[in-house]
């Protein structure tokens, strides 16, 4: 069954076109990439998909429901998940508080409540505090709980903000070039996580990433968006294989 | 040695010292207490906006006025009682303060500035040349207050009062900054398109911090006009904004006992330079300035670096801009 569908999804930013008709289909549990060249319209389509670039025309679907003018943070309650191109954790909290802030659709308190610490609210605190120190045991970032996170080096960061993105245990995440920038065995690691990710918690994985060697290992199926359009949809070897796809890399061949 | 001066010792030792300044000070130096009492209201509320959720927002100021004239002029026109005036007071300043939030939620940096400057200037305007209302510029006494049986001395009285406030708000506001509203308002200050991906709701969380902030700034403002007795538009003008702000940057933005601490220091250094004011705004400019420059995180960034035990949650560091 899929899990997260958009279709015919159009949307400009002035007059340039971000993306024109493109449509994906991801199956519950699948770990889906998403390739192209700079500027294919990759993020823009994170973007439309989680709420944050109302689409022109088009629909998403999240469990073949439409999820189109939900607000990101409606979104976000629905359980998607999302990590940036650019990592966006918080500067000035720790990384447990960063990773706790992650469960803030999950609890209750509201600001009177929590003005005269309730219990209720203590309890939810501490619960929270649990829960972010599990995830963090998971991305083995644990022992960095209570460092300042923006102290943290790059990759670090971008463990911690996964494990703020499932912290909230979301059925999808849509990740955003995890593996950019990360040495190689780093890379690997993150390889090994987005598998865990899908084998321990069942989660959907829908990602951009240039890191070809990542891609290739770890998706199941790879989107290619080219100029805002999609060219090519399948497994790594039928992907590899695309004509268009060739082009869109290395260029047409010159005795063509 | 150093653990002597941790957070919780030096907030004690405040407290003990402020419990005990009546019963030794004279008139002139409660006066200084109190009004340092009131501007750790103003800063508390002013840190969770501007400090905590981000919103470069100058409205401070005159909600502050508000509260000051509604608890003045409650009590002047109606001979309401003077808690009620001061009820009355902070919500009329919270009404002011959401009815500014709604504009202000749809606008960001440098024009959230502008429009809350726009605003703030408008209030100032309309304490000044409302004269069948506020008695325009020269503004109006209030009637003395009466604190009987507790005590003969009105001063006495409101300074009790307002610490009372204090002992029981500022906690309240802590409170709620280490749960997570306090997380979301960071979150929202440091990203917001991050912060709507894990599910918060930013217009909400941006009212709750504008409501909030208002009230603190309306309690102070029904506070100053009982304690000054004389409520005129120049204690709400653009000067102001920037006592506020330096309270606040100079303590430690987004640190509440940066703030705190902030808002006691500077009370010191306005009397000291009472006699000149312009040599104040001088010193107030140059305050913010030299520490926006060379201590960025506020003088609570220091206390942070140097000594143990000034761990705070949502903590802002040294190294921050």
């Amino acid at each position: 069954m899929s899990k997260l569908r958009a279709t015919d999804i159009s949307i400009s930013f002035g007059g340039l076109k971000a993306l024109d008709s493109v449509g994906i289909d991801v199956e519950a549990g699948e770990i889906r990439g998403i390739i192209g060249p700079n500027g294919a319209g990759k993020t823009t389509l994170l973007n439309v998909i989680c709420g944050i670039d109302p689409p022109d025309t088009g629909t998403v679907w999240l469990d073949g429901e439409s999820i189109n003018g939900l607000k990101t943070s409606q979104i976000a309650d629905r359980g998607i998940g999302r990590t940036f191109q650019t990592t966006k954790l918080f500067k000035g909290m720790t990384v447990l508080e960063n990773v706790m802030t992650g469960l803030h659709g999950k609890m209750r308190a509201n600001p009177l409540a929590a003005a005269f610490s309730f219990r209720s609210v203590l309890r939810e605190e501490a619960g929270a505090a649990r829960r972010a120190r599990e995830v963090l045991e998971f991305v083995r970032m644990l022992e960095f709980a209570d460092e300042e996170a923006t102290s943290l080096s790059f990759g670090q960061q971008r463990l911690v903000e996964i494990a703020r993105a499932l912290v909230s245990e979301p059925e999808g995440l849509l990740l955003d070039e995890p593996a950019v920038g990360l040495s190689l065995t780093r890379v690997t690691e993150v390889d090994e996580l987005l598998r865990r990710i899908r084998l321990e918690r069942g989660v959907t994985i829908l990602m951009i990433e240039h890191v070809i060697r990542l891609v290739m290992g770890v998706c199941d199926r790879i989107t290619v968006l080219n100029g805002g359009r999609k060219i090519a949809d399948g497994t790594a070897d039928e992907v590899m294989a695309d004509a268009e796809v060739a082009e869109a890399y290395l260029g047409a061949e010159l005795d063509a | 040695m150093l653990r002597l001066f941790s957070r919780r010792n030096v907030m004690a030792a405040g407290v003990v010292f402020f419990a005990l300044l009546p019963f030794f000070a004279n008139p002139y130096v409660l006066f200084i207490g109190n009004l340092a009492l009131m501007y750790i209201l103003l800063s508390v509320g002013l840190n969770m906006l501007l400090g905590y959720a981000g919103q470069l927002a100058f409205a401070h100021a005159a909600l502050f006025g508000v509260g000051a004239y509604t608890t003045g002029l409650l009590k002047l026109e109606l001979g309401l009682h003077y808690g009620l005036a001061l009820v009355a007071g902070v919500g009329l300043a919270t009404v002011t303060g959401l009815a500014v939030a709604l504009p202000a939620l749809r606008l960001r940096g440098l024009y959230l500035a502008l429009a809350t400057v726009a605003f703030a200037q408008a209030t100032l305007w309309v304490f000044t040349h409302w004269n069948s209302v506020t008695y325009g510029g020269a503004g109006f006494r209030v009637p003395p207050l009466d604190f009987e049986p507790f005590t003969s001395r009105p001063d006495i009285g409101v300074y009790v009062l307002t610490f009372v406030i204090v002992l029981v708000s500022v906690p309240l506001g802590w409170n709620m900054l280490r749960s997570r509203v306090g997380r979301a308002w960071v979150a929202i200050r440091e990203s917001e398109v991050a912060a709507e991906s894990l599910g918060i709701d930013i217009t909400r969380y941006k009212s709750i911090a504008y409501v909030v902030s208002a009230m603190y700034a309306g309690a102070a403002g029904g506070l100053f006009a009982g304690m000054l007795g004389i409520v005129t538009p120049e204690s709400f003008d653009l000067f102001q904004v920037i006592v506020h702000f330096c309270m606040v940057i100079v303590g430690g933005l987004g640190s509440l006992w940066g703030g705190v601490l902030g808002a006691v220091g500077l009370v010191g250094l306005q009397e000291v330079l009472r006699a000149f004011r312009h040599l104040q705004e001088i010193a107030f400019g140059g305050l913010i300035l030299f520490t926006v420059l060379v201590i960025p995180g506020g003088a609570v960034s220091l206390l942070k670096r140097y000594v143990p035990g000034w761990k705070e949650p949502l903590r802002r560091t040294e190294h921050d801009e």
